[in-house]
């Protein structure tokens, strides 16, 4: 069990860094593709297929998508500036991280996950998380709805070209 | 070292990567990037803790991981929105010029 | 005596798909192989029997395609290879082979290289979840439609990279039209499948088929199809896969007369043959599901045609599904990008969207004459206020031609 995980683990990190270290824009929104779904081959050897599956679908699907495509609208401009003004970014950037990955590590190391006793969750049923889903957890399926219905009708009403629309008819 | 650790090892790290994007991107898009990696990390915790923590048939772990997932791809719907609506008055992405409002 | 101890399966014409399996399971065994060495023998050989008879399905399409089309257009089409140009298929083979790979200066070679590669891989991998006969479900996956349309999602990434990573204009214009095309097309076709979910009530696609065995009055087969809601949704699903497929009226990202080749404009040799088998693929695929969701998968058509292999009957389907492809491609022209976002915004996804209440209701009031009152209405009057709609208010203004039509 312990030996995919050990593969994947450096593999999700590395695209991870990749998608914080590349300068070009697109290659840092394709690793980062490369990363989730690296972490949805993770779900899936760790027997949350429905979970996996629906990562994938979704990041690698319309997430990713949707970055590189802005990308390609926005035409970021080039990587030289980016990478001229690194080392200090980099600086400031790593003053403010390395307290928090201190932190979380030293919760972990203290947190002594090591002594959890080794169990075994049952795989991941669908019936039995489709029935929970709309019965306990109905009011939240419910609100995820209006709350993706109004993302939608918002996104568009945002994306709308606010200038009159170009007709395709010839001026008379 | 059991699988729990090495998953709560990897997203801390996962979460710390992300947090460095966030702060060091100029470009909007790719502070995107960094907030996806971050919302990764947090789903990682939640199902390691499901899958090696303690017994669980309320399935809270996957459950809340749907939810979040759900919501990541709203909010990075909207956030391009209004991202590519400042890039059409301002004909830039960059977030270091985005400061007119800057007295 | 060795060869006594392990006699060979029986098999039937119904498993005989199974056959590369058994006789691969059965030589390991022979040899005296160990347990894991036999069962990864023959899930490889499973592998490569589908691989198999779907590459052979492309090379016979890629013929059958162009030999329909010119008869459609009254020419003789390839004739020249072999009889009635049946090798032709080989001799374009050898040609993509031994082309020059051309790699432009401007593109990253690496990006360059895997996104023929990833177009090919997900089709593949979409076809391995598909119940192809009642014994030959290559894997039976619980969650085979989702994983067919996850693995389904990778193709736009690897449109994006094939248009990105070439480094030149009409690639670049042509991965974006694909895009938008794909992700607004995939949102009708993966509603209109959430009604046979619901019905069905398991993500597994043979149980979807098994689902759809009986027969009404004896005679009419009980396929998705022909319910109210089912019809509309099959109809969504198919107009929206033939838009999945990039293939006419819907084939823009790859319009020759606008932008070249679209997204394959900067490739040549082995690579453009990979985006031609990974089309080829994934219209295999997306037409395979519409048979396992819609027309019944595997199942006869008619009770007394129950004794020919099941798998014949996929085929079967599948062939016919293929040849109105073609017959659609040979007749229609394509649409104009701003009509192809207006209909699938304005009127395919709001009908699959309605195709969900009505299959919950369908099942809510008994599957009987009661449902059939209830549901037609739910369907066909929205559908006609959006036809009427969408002739007066909604559609896309007609091109006048200044000089031309006076």
């Amino acid at each position: 069990m312990i030996i995919p995980l050990l593969i994947l683990t450096p593999l999700v990190l590395l695209a991870a860094l990749g998608a914080v270290w590349k300068a070009r824009p697109v290659h840092a929104a394709l690793l980062l593709a490369l990363s989730l779904a690296l972490v949805a081959v993770l779900y899936l050897t760790i027997g949350a297929d429905f979970i996996g599956l629906v990562q994938f679908m979704v990041y690698v699907g319309a997430v990713a998508i949707l970055i590189v495509f802005s990308l390609l609208i926005t035409r970021p401009g080039d990587e030289a500036e980016e990478i001229q003004r690194r080392p200090r970014s980099m600086v400031t950037g790593l003053i403010c991280t390395l307290p928090v990955l201190a932190v979380l590590l030293i919760a972990l190391v203290k947190g002594n996950p090591e002594s959890a006793p080794a169990v075994d969750a049952p795989p991941l049923s669908i019936a039995h998380l489709g029935e929970l889903l709309f019965t306990t957890h109905a009011p939240a399926v419910l609100a995820v709805g209006v709350l993706l219905t109004a993302v939608m009708i918002g996104a568009a009403l945002f994306a709308r070209d606010t200038e009159k629309p170009k007709s395709n008819q010839p001026e008379k | 070292m059991n699988p729990l650790a090495l998953l709560l090892t990897l997203s801390s790290l996962l979460f710390s990567l992300g947090l460095l994007a966030v702060l060091t991107r100029r470009n909007a898009i790719l502070i995107l990037v960094g907030i996806e990696l971050m919302l990764n990390a947090a789903n990682i915790n939640f199902i390691a803790f499901w899958r090696y923590g303690p017994p669980d048939p309320e399935l809270t772990g996957p459950m809340f991981v749907l939810f979040s997932i759900a919501i990541a791809a709203a909010e990075a719907a909207v956030g391009l929105a209004i991202i590519l609506m400042v890039f059409r008055h301002t004909r830039s992405t960059d977030l270091n010029r985005l400061d007119s409002l800057h007295g | 005596m060795i060869f006594a101890t392990v006699p060979f399966p029986s098999f039937t014409l119904e498993s005989l798909p199974q056959l590369p399996k058994l006789l691969v399971e059965w030589l390991l065994m022979l040899v005296g192989a160990p347990d894991w060495l036999v069962s990864i023998g023959g899930t490889a050989a499973m592998a490569g029997t589908v691989v198999g008879v779907f590459l052979s399905a492309f090379a016979l399409l890629s013929l059958v395609e162009r030999k329909t089309l010119a008869r459609i257009q009254n020419r003789l089409g390839p004739n020249r290879a072999g009889w009635f140009g049946i090798l032709q298929p080989v001799a374009d083979g050898i040609k993509m082979l031994t082309k020059e790979d051309i790699v432009p200066t401007k593109a990253e070679w690496l990006l360059h290289l895997a996104a023929p590669i990833l177009i090919v891989v997900p089709s593949i991998l979409a076809l391995g979840v598909m119940p192809l006969g009642r014994e030959w479900v290559p894997v039976n996956m619980e969650l085979g439609l989702l994983f067919f349309f996850s693995v389904g999602a990778l193709t736009e990434l690897s449109v994006f990279m094939a248009g990105w990573a070439s480094g030149s204009k009409f690639p670049m214009l042509g991965a974006m039209r694909a895009i938008s095309q794909m992700v607004s097309y995939e949102l009708p076709l993966i509603i209109s499948a959430l009604g046979v979910i619901m019905v069905t009530g398991s993500l597994r696609l043979s149980d979807i088929v098994v689902h759809q065995g009986d027969f009404y009055f004896g005679f009419i087969p009980k396929w998705n199809l022909f319910t109210p809601w089912g019809f509309a949704a099959g109809l969504i699903f198919y107009i929206a896969s033939i838009a999945e497929a990039n293939r006419c009226p819907f084939d823009l990202p790859e319009g020759e007369s606008e932008i070249v080749a679209g997204h394959m404009t900067e490739y040549s040799g082995f690579k453009y043959a990979l985006f031609f088998m990974g089309e080829y693929l994934g219209l295999f695929a997306i037409a395979g599901l519409g048979v396992t969701l819609f027309l019944g998968g595997w199942q006869a058509p008619l009770p007394f045609l129950g004794w020919v292999p099941t798998w014949i009957w996929f085929f079967a389907k599948l062939a016919v599904i293929i040849m109105s492809y073609l017959w659609i491609r040979g007749t229609f022209p394509r649409v104009r990008i701003d009509q192809l976002m207006r209909f699938a915004w304005l009127c395919l996804i709001p009908m699959a969207l309605l195709t969900i209440p009505a299959a919950a209701l369908w099942v809510f009031t008994g599957k009987g004459i009661v449902s059939w009152v209830v549901t037609v209405p739910l369907l066909l009057i929205p559908w006609v206020i959006l036809t009427i709609l969408f002739n007066k208010r909604l559609a896309p203004a007609t091109r006048t031609y200044t000089f031309a039509d006076s």
